[in-house]
């Protein structure tokens, strides 16, 4: 693969709806929210924007279906937009196509939005739509997760449930980051025994272990980097990009160890060659990354190579990815604190990167960040999309 | 020579003491305990569990459901598990329902086939799981198991002697079209009228016809009413009492169609060479059947699994669950039959090239990603649990929902949820089989699907 966009796009203007409950909140509010902050953050009129991506996953009761839920919430019509849709990495996907287009030459100043409303459902957790009706039946979002988990812990040599500790290491990292952000849903700390002692989701996870559903928009406006200084002079730059697809059925592949996340070694694979990083342990200065459950997060510090396989768990233990630590993960709190409003989700953590990289994010900021990094993981383990984004 | 090549009995692991059913409606208790389905079983799924281990030793020609609760009026519950069994299209199939002598009616028939050379095996399983009203005596006594036969000419473990049948419109028992619950006339007047008269007419034909004396019955099934007609009947035949089938109303109940096959395979499991073993069933007139017994019977499986209910609620709640869950996703006839072979026969596909064996049915190799020339194959039904998680947040009848990924024994890994399992003694690396379930209701229709069960 000889093709790169490096240092080649500029993100000028974010954007972030506060997370939560927002049950007095549409879709179309969220998304007029996060997009008419971006443009003011990028102090651009909107109709500067020539394109746009609209990331969302779910659409429900009239909202999220197409590209015209963005055109009909910001009024941009005429111009070409896309919706796309890749499971929990649909919003850095949304912006990896966006960044890709600009970097083509196509469009000098391009829009990208993520949005999911999962508050005005009648539901338990996230549900698994239009899914073979039986045959996956009793599977659970938490569920997919933690089958992988207990084999992991098994093949670590520790019986069932064992490595809860662990885990509840990663909800207390991640509670004591979202408790210093005014936009996460949840803004609390918790203690481990608190974590531990939670009813149980699906066994080994227990509430905390859980990121909650959650209401919330995002957006960047991104244009080519040669024009960056127009908008803003702290602009941020795409380092690289990468996304990798495997198998939407794992449970059904018998060569499947359930150790990680072999997506995410791709993607990561992709997005670091482009960006020219050799160590990422030493290279990146912070990372947001997928931590829908507290062991996905483990496993993505050995997928994303900041440790090696079955070292998770140490990385975690010894305090690395604390906001103090060599490499701190999640310094915005997480999905823990965010929730995962699914399309929202990845822009929301470029919104983060950025800000960090810009020296704004305030009691979580991160000394000396020039490098960042993002990871969504989608579906059962299936789909990961890497953003590294660097300041000029 | 006619007669019966196979057995087999499927009792569900579920039990119910009696004593927690009285406890709950301030009545008197009944001893001992029944044997009840869980919550995703019906007679139809036992029925496919009692009939599959026939298979094992060979193919069969027909395949006959018996039953007083089947789970469809109009669909042939024969034809479905005849396809979980992974029988061809032509299988002849049948269902036979309505009286409680409907297996031995169906048993009759398929003698009658195979003596008539039009099939050469021919299979029977009958399965009822029928619900007394509550605070009924029949809420007490009825039971739920499963029982299967195969039929033939060859690798006989009895052969036939003789067989009649009668027919009586006694109306002491019976289920209304609409009805979920039997009614009756319990009284001593049903009982000599009815059973009693039925069984000792047709028992007497058929020692007529047979020509044999009552003291030479070895062994004799005569299913009951009610635990203890069965002995007055016998003993009215004069049948020595030793000879007289232990009914199982103490530890699984009053069964229904079933029970006359269920006694059937267990006096053929303890009965010697030269044995004559009879079987009497009891619904609107009686069949009777004489066999003599060649022995080499199989063992019957003891399945050690067996779990009490804490709770009548509990019982309860699980006992309406399939019937009251509807509204579900409504699937197309196209996506059900086109996934047939890989839903409901169990098949995978197995690359020529890498020889990897794989669920679903594929065009492309999932391991070497050949495409083309991948052929259809039968997965086995045993495997080893690889992972597996107890979910609290999947809505369910009982929490956790164990979910498993399983490796097949002879390739293949499979996806699917654990039932009749203590979620506390699940551990990955354990011994499962695939057993046919009925999934969470749709929105017409009942969905079949498998799960996995501790071995």
């Amino acid at each position: 693969m000889a093709g790169s966009i490096k240092d080649q796009v500029a993100i000028v203007g974010v954007g972030c709806t506060k997370f939560g409950d927002n049950f007095d909140q549409s879709f179309e509010d969220l998304l007029v929210e996060a997009g008419f902050a971006a443009f003011a953050d990028a102090r651009i009129e909107p109709e500067r924007v020539e394109a746009a991506w609209l990331g969302t996953f779910s659409p429900y009761a009239g909202n999220g279906k197409a590209s015209v839920s963005l055109a009909d919430a910001l009024r941009m019509y005429g111009k070409p937009i896309t919706r796309v849709e890749n499971y929990c990495a649909t919003g850095t996907d949304a912006f990896r196509n966006a960044a890709m287009a600009v970097a083509s030459g196509m469009y000098d100043v391009a829009l990208v939005a993520g949005v999911e409303k999962l508050k005005d459902r009648p539901m338990r957790g996230l549900g698994w739509e239009n899914g073979h009706p039986y045959q996956h039946d009793g599977l659970t979002a938490p569920g997919v997760f933690a089958m992988a988990a207990n084999r992991y812990f098994h093949c670590l040599g520790q019986g069932f449930g064992a490595g809860r500790e662990a885990l509840a290491k990663v909800s207390v990292k991640n509670h004591h980051n979202g408790a210093m952000n005014p936009k996460a849903h949840f803004q609390m700390e918790v203690s481990e025994a608190q974590v531990l002692e939670a009813p149980i989701v699906a066994w080994p996870f227990g509430l905390f272990d859980c990121c909650p559903t959650t209401d919330g928009a995002a957006a960047a406006v991104i244009c080519r980097a040669d024009m960056a200084r127009q908008f803003r002079e702290d602009y941020v730059l795409v380092k690289g990009v990468g996304l990798a697809v495997t198998s939407g059925r794992p449970w059904y592949d018998s060569a499947n160890e359930y150790l990680g996340f072999a997506a995410t070694r791709a993607a990561s694979e992709q997005a670091y060659r482009m960006a020219g990083v050799r160590n990422p342990l030493a290279e990146i200065d912070l990372a947001e990354v997928h931590d829908c459950f507290t062991w996905t997060e483990i496993a993505n510090y050995e997928d994303l190579g900041f440790c090696g396989k079955g070292e998770g768990v140490h990385f975690i233990g010894e305090g690395r990815s604390a906001l103090t630590g060599d490499l701190p993960v999640n310094p915005s709190g997480g999905l823990k604190s965010f929730g995962h409003p699914i399309g929202a989700s990845g822009v929301r953590m470029i919104y983060e990167v950025v800000t960090q990289l810009r020296g704004q994010a305030g009691a979580r900021q991160v000394r000396d960040a020039e490098l960042g990094l993002v990871h969504n993981l989608g579906g059962p383990g299936s789909v990961a999309c890497v953003v590294v984004l660097g300041r000029q | 020579m006619i007669g019966i090549a196979g057995y087999s009995v499927y009792v569900p692991r579920r039990r119910m003491r009696r004593e927690l059913v009285a406890t709950a409606w301030g009545a008197p208790a009944m001893p001992g305990c029944k044997a009840v389905v869980n919550f995703d079983e019906d007679s139809l799924t036992m029925a496919q569990s009692a009939v599959w281990p026939l298979l094992q030793s060979g193919g069969a020609d027909a395949l006959s459901f018996a039953s007083t609760t089947a789970p469809y009026w109009q669909r042939s519950a024969a034809s479905l598990i005849a396809a979980a069994c992974d029988l061809p299209a032509q299988t002849a199939t049948a269902d036979f329902g309505a009286s409680l002598r409907a297996a031995t009616t169906a048993l009759r028939a398929s003698l009658d086939a195979v003596a008539a050379g039009s099939v050469r095996t021919a299979l029977v399983t009958a399965a009822d799981c029928r619900d007394g009203e509550p605070e009924s005596a029949e809420e007490m006594l009825f039971g739920d198991a499963a029982a299967a036969v195969c039929v033939g000419s060859e690798g006989l473990t009895a052969e036939l002697v003789a067989s009649v049948s009668r027919c009586d419109d006694f109306p002491d028992e019976w289920r209304r079209d609409a009805d979920t619950h039997v009614h009756s006339f319990a009284s001593k007047y049903s009982l000599t009228r009815g059973y009693i008269e039925n069984t000792v007419a047709v028992g007497r034909a058929l020692f007529e016809k047979a020509g044999v004396q009552p003291q030479q019955i070895a062994r004799a099934a005569l299913a009951s009413r009610d635990g203890r007609a069965h002995i007055a009947a016998a003993k009215a035949l004069g049948i020595p009492a030793a000879s007289v089938e232990d009914v199982r109303a103490g530890d699984i109940g009053i069964t229904g169609a079933p029970m006359p096959l269920y006694l059937l395979a267990q006096a053929l499991d303890r009965a010697n060479a030269g044995d004559l073993i009879l079987a009497i069933a009891y619904g609107d007139g009686a069949d009777g059947l004489l066999f003599r017994s060649l022995g080499g019977g199989a063992r019957l499986r003891t399945d050690r699994h067996a779990m009490e209910y804490p709770t009548y609620q509990i019982y309860r709640k699980l006992r309406g669950y399939g019937r009251t869950s509807g509204g579900g996703t409504e699937i197309s006839n196209v996506l059900l039959r086109r996934e047939e072979a890989q839903n409901v026969r169990l098949h995978g596909s197995l690359c020529p090239q890498c020889g990897l064996l794989q669920f679903p049915v594929a065009k492309v190799c999932r391991g070497c990603h050949r495409h083309g020339g991948l052929m259809e194959r039968p997965l086995a039904r045993r495997g080893r649990l690889f992972t597996f998680t107890k979910d609290f947040l999947y809505n369910a009848p009982v929490e956790p929902t164990v979910m498993a990924v399983v490796d097949l024994e002879g390739g293949g890994r499979f996806l699917c949820q654990m039932t009749d399992a203590d979620p506390a003694a699940v551990e990955i690396g354990m011994e499962v089989e695939l057993v046919l379930r009925r999934m969470r209701e749709g929105a017409g229709d009942h969905y079949y699907y498998w799960k996995c069960r501790p071995v």
